[in-house]
């Protein structure tokens, strides 16, 4: 059985690689998905909010299961900048969310990967390989087999497995990827953050009354500023069913140069009066850690594909903050679906090589992910500028103390309040410099 | 809410193998080149797990059991002293998440 070559060998049971197996299941394929982890998510971590209606395309009506893969669907949208006493909010709610197909849904990995991959099996038993197409758990990928540079299986201990193509869709922690020279070997830490996060449990009448939570309904809040201590990045709160995942990302260099450790800040935030209120009475039941790339393009591989290889997911580092929301299991589904569909080509015409497998690349080119990506470069700078994480929330939310103080004094106009904080905290030109870049930006 | 410190933070971790006494190390340390010409030892204090400590005499020790498979060690080192790879499920320590 095993000595049966695969149309394809899947390396890893992550987003990208589970929406690879699905998309190859649907189209007949014979597909071999190998995770390390002792189930599909053991080892995954995210936020995290999965964005998009990507999710209504692999797993139809979804949401009509009682008990799925995924927390809470978001219709509230919140903002927050941050100094070291005061939170000032850009607060947006509508029941324009509140249908499916939901704009977005908060998971926990270790369940909805591992929910995903139960849809994916399914898929597996309707095709025409049911018995010959596997996910396989528990095994770590060692090496990509090469012959003429071109991937021709997989190594792992002792034992190979045969494949025409590969998708590596092995996480941001692209071992493999760099194996088969798509990546330098050292990757350095200039555009990559540590994420780091608890999960905390409250009474689910509690969690829902605290965040005004109707039936399934969640709220994705972000944080710049004092969230993470002077260091570039910022911080995150998503509601759970009876949990919130709460955590910030740090920039590696940054953390690095200043001397802060990533459970320091976390600590930093959860110590701010107004998150104090809103997790009170919360208990950790889980921390974790998981290194992103910024959404900087000049930290992806040099390329996404090689005869008989594809890159997908994390592992081409695809992800971004342009400060609209953090996407990236988004990006990791979409790109894992158009590698499948790209490998279902090649089986088609039975030519693996570059010749076929670059129209993957085309097809995330003409995608919203690089689309996206290729647009908002800019946004991604300007928010990893140290004005936006430092100068720019203090400003704010000192404007903000100002504006609501009523001290039965005469009043200043707003003008001359923001006049104040602004000489305060920066300069005229400086945020002049950063109007125009956000304007432009965005 | 009260915050936890590091030790009570990794007790809520799940880590494979545990029963097993002797585990392959995934992360492999040239600590000479951290004690020698590393101008930062800044795995001492941005590893999430603390799986790098700085003892009395400022030397660095790295050791692999509370590793959460994070990778931030991977990019911090910029000396060359991180050999980083994922753990053995087998024979190896790394972790397996409840929430993820």
């Amino acid at each position: 059985m095993m000595d049966e070559k695969f149309d394809c060998i899947i390396v890893g049971a992550g987003i990208a690689g589970l929406a690879a197996a699905m998309t190859l299941a649907r189209n007949n394929m014979k597909f071999l998905l190998i995770e390390k982890g002792e189930f599909a998510g053991s080892k995954n971590v995210s936020g995290g909010v999965l964005w998009g209606h990507d999710l209504a395309k692999l797993v139809p009506e979804y949401w009509k299961e009682e008990d799925g893969g995924w927390e809470r669907f978001i219709n509230h949208r919140r903002l927050t900048f941050m100094d070291d006493q005061s939170t000032f909010s850009v607060d947006f709610k509508s029941s324009h969310f509140n249908e499916p197909p939901y704009s977005g849904v908060v998971v926990l990995r270790s369940k909805f990967d591992r929910w995903l991959a139960g849809k994916v099996q399914e898929e597996i038993d309707k095709s025409d390989y049911a018995m010959e197409s596997f996910i396989a758990t528990n095994i770590k990928v060692d090496e990509i087999l090469m012959e003429d540079d071109k991937a021709v299986g997989i190594r792992t201990g002792e034992e190979e497995f045969h494949a025409h193509s590969v998708i590596i869709s092995e996480g941001v922690n692209n071992l493999l990827t760099r194996q088969v020279g798509l990546q330098d070997d050292y990757v350095p830490a200039d555009h990559m953050l540590t994420g780091i996060k608890e999960v905390i449990r409250f009474d689910q009448k509690v969690l829902e009354d605290r965040f005004q939570l109707n039936g399934l309904s969640g709220m994705s809040n972000e944080f710049v500023g004092y969230a993470t201590d002077g260091v570039e990045g910022g911080g995150f709160l998503y509601t759970n069913r009876d949990t919130i995942s709460l955590g910030l990302v740090a920039g590696i260099k940054d953390m690095r140069e200043k001397q802060k450790s990533p459970h320091d800040i976390l600590n930093t935030f959860k110590s701010h009066p107004v998150i104090q209120d809103t997790i009170k009475g919360g208990e950790v039941v889980e921390y974790s850690a998981h290194v992103v790339s910024s959404g900087d393009k000049r930290v992806m591989p040099k390329e996404l594909y090689k005869d008989g290889v594809l890159i997908c997911g994390e592992a081409a580092n695809l992800l971004m903050n342009a400060g609209k929301a953090i996407q990236g299991m988004d990006y990791a589904m979409r790109s894992g679906i158009l590698g499948a569909e790209t490998i279902v080509k090649a089986k088609e015409r039975d030519d693996y090589t570059s010749n076929t497998l670059k129209e993957y690349k085309q097809a995330l080119a003409k995608s919203y992910v690089m689309k996206d990506i290729n647009n908002f470069q800019d946004a991604v700078h300007m928010l990893h500028n140290p004005k936006m994480f430092k100068d720019v929330p203090n400003l704010i939310c000192d404007f903000g103390r100002k504006f609501f103080t009523i001290d039965n004094e005469p009043t200043k106009k707003s003008r001359e309040m923001m006049a104040e904080s602004i000489k305060e905290h920066s300069s005229y030109w400086d945020l002049i410099k950063i109007g125009l870049k956000g304007a432009k930006s965005l | 809410m009260k915050l936890l410190d590091l030790p009570k933070r990794l007790g809520l971790v799940s880590y494979r193998n545990q029963a097993k006494s002797e585990i392959k190390p995934h992360i492999k340390v040239d600590t000479d080149i951290c004690n020698s010409t590393c101008p930062h030892k800044c795995t001492t204090y941005v590893c999430p797990a603390n799986c790098y400590t700085m003892d009395d005499e400022g030397k660095v020790h790295f050791q692999v059991e509370d590793c959460i498979e994070c990778g931030t060690c991977m990019y911090a080192c910029d000396q060359g002293a991180v050999d980083w790879n994922y753990p053995d499920p087998e024979i190896g320590r790394g972790v397996t998440w409840n929430f993820g």
